[in-house]
């Protein structure tokens, strides 16, 4: 598998505080790669940095460089807009528009200059069957997606970061806030999504982790302490720290 | 302070280490029993495996809960495999014993054909096999496991000599033949406890650095 991202030297500034310290990693194409750590490890903010999602913190600055297929996110020449078209996130609580189920996804499309009224029905329909919603929800579209169960409007989300074709999917806590079967269905969705995208997800499960992920980052106190194949994380970490904190020794 | 998880993983520990020392009394009390055809200590060993059968479940069903509580990772996922396996090669171990035991009473005092020197021998490297192995997952000490699987090549020595012994003494007459193929098969248990242990040593290198070294072959 090819690298999709590289992150070289990255370290993250809030004010004078740096969050994240020279991190260095890649992630592979069509692969999960799942960052764990303590609350305050800089994983988050690692993962917005991602998509630029941190340019509009004020006072904050980032070091280093984020390429994406060998491209520069973070080169003046590069296209905010273009990145978040290419750089799908999904947040911990379900964030759906006041809007039906059907303009939650359409929305998007439009707003990428989509006008052919088909292609968007079939765009709708494809994204909500990919997120194994649609036989849920295909008799009420124009619904609110207001009206969706929690677990549902996780999926919807999805489904509207998926509709506009991403390349890559950030995932932060995406089932944190579910029940065990709603968390059942987002993880086997993301295998799903793994064959297409590619995948970074925080959580603070470390079943999920071990569950979902090929790879896994540890980070503590905003430095990257190990990264490696999820299964030798979980049964053979080459760091204490690791160790430590996978057996619940610290964290 | 040991957080409820350490204290778990501290009581299992506990139960296999019993479990060991009571496996190690069966195999050096069943080639006594032979030795001294003390049929007491031979019906003793017999009735006794029921306990180490009893602690294997136990151990067993510990494990499980653990496993299913705790979802344990790294290191103590590690212990909790290499202790429902080693559970299994203990177990089986004290099967051996009562076969060496059982073996003891068809004997039935009957005047050994030959001084048993090679036998007790190979208890003796199998009890100390067991207690190294131990002693290395206790210790965590790698170089002390791989040293039990070494040891292993001496029972297994011991083992082939004592069937070519006992060859010639059948050959010699058949009156030698029952009690021959008892002695044979007492050897062949003890080399079966032998591979048990190691085994065991196996699984504790397993544990201390995660690397399975089951069926490596010696480099020629």
């Amino acid at each position: 598998m090819n690298d999709k991202i590289n992150v070289k030297d990255v370290s993250f500034f809030y004010g004078t505080n740096r969050a994240i310290k020279d991190i260095n990693l890649s992630a592979k194409e069509n692969s999960v790669l799942a960052l764990i750590g303590p609350s305050g490890c800089g994983k988050s903010t690692f993962l917005r940095c991602i998509n630029r999602m941190n340019d509009i913190i004020p006072g904050t600055r980032m070091t280093g460089d984020i390429l994406i297929d060998q491209d520069s996110i973070y080169s003046h020449k590069y296209d905010v807009t273009s990145l978040r078209r290419r750089v799908g996130m999904v947040f911990q609580k379900s964030n759906p528009f006041p809007k039906s189920i059907f303009d939650n996804i359409a929305y998007g499309l439009k707003i990428n200059g989509i006008k052919d009224k088909y292609e968007i029905e079939n765009t709708v329909e494809k994204s909500l069957k990919s997120t194994a919603l649609w036989d849920e929800v295909k008799d009420r579209l124009g619904k609110s997606a207001m009206g969706l169960s929690g677990g549902q409007q996780q999926r919807l989300c999805i489904a509207r970061t998926i509709a506009v074709q991403p390349e890559v999917i950030l995932m932060d806590e995406p089932a944190s806030a579910l029940d065990p079967i709603s968390t059942q269905k987002i993880e086997e969705l993301i295998q799903e999504l793994k064959q297409n995208y590619t995948i970074i997800i925080v959580t603070h499960n470390m079943q999920q982790a071990a569950r979902v992920s090929d790879y896994t980052a540890f980070f503590y106190m905003g430095e990257l302490i190990e990264i490696n194949k999820t299964e030798m994380i979980f049964t053979k970490p080459d760091k204490i720290m690791t160790e430590n904190y996978i057996t619940g020794k610290f964290g | 302070m040991l957080t409820h998880l350490e204290m778990d993983l501290e009581q299992l520990k506990i139960k296999i280490f019993r479990m060991a020392d009571y496996t190690m009394e069966a195999v050096s009390s069943s080639v006594s029993s032979l030795k001294n055809s003390d049929f007491d200590m031979a019906r003793k060993i017999i009735n006794n495996d029921e306990r180490i059968n009893r602690l294997e479940i136990e151990i067993d069903e510990e494990c499980i809960k653990f496993l299913v509580t705790r979802q344990p990772a790294a290191s103590d996922l590690r212990l909790i495999l290499a202790m429902l396996k080693i559970n299994t090669d203990l177990e089986r171990i004290a099967d051996l014993a009562t076969t060496i035991a059982k073996e003891t009473l068809r004997i039935n005092g009957t005047p050994l054909i030959k001084p048993l020197i090679d036998i007790p021998r190979m208890s003796e490297i199998a009890v100390k096999m067991i207690n190294t192995a131990f002693t290395a997952l206790t210790d965590k000490d790698v170089e002390k496991a791989k040293g039990v699987i070494e040891m292993d090549a001496e029972i297994d020595d011991l083992n082939l000599q004592i069937y070519r012994e006992l060859f010639t003494y059948m050959g010699e007459s058949s009156k030698n033949i029952s009690q021959s193929l008892s002695l044979i098969n007492v050897a062949k248990a003890l080399e079966r406890i032998g591979d048990h242990t190691k085994n065991i040593a196996e699984r504790a290198v397993y544990y201390i650095q995660g690397e399975d070294i089951r069926h490596q072959k010696p480099k020629i």
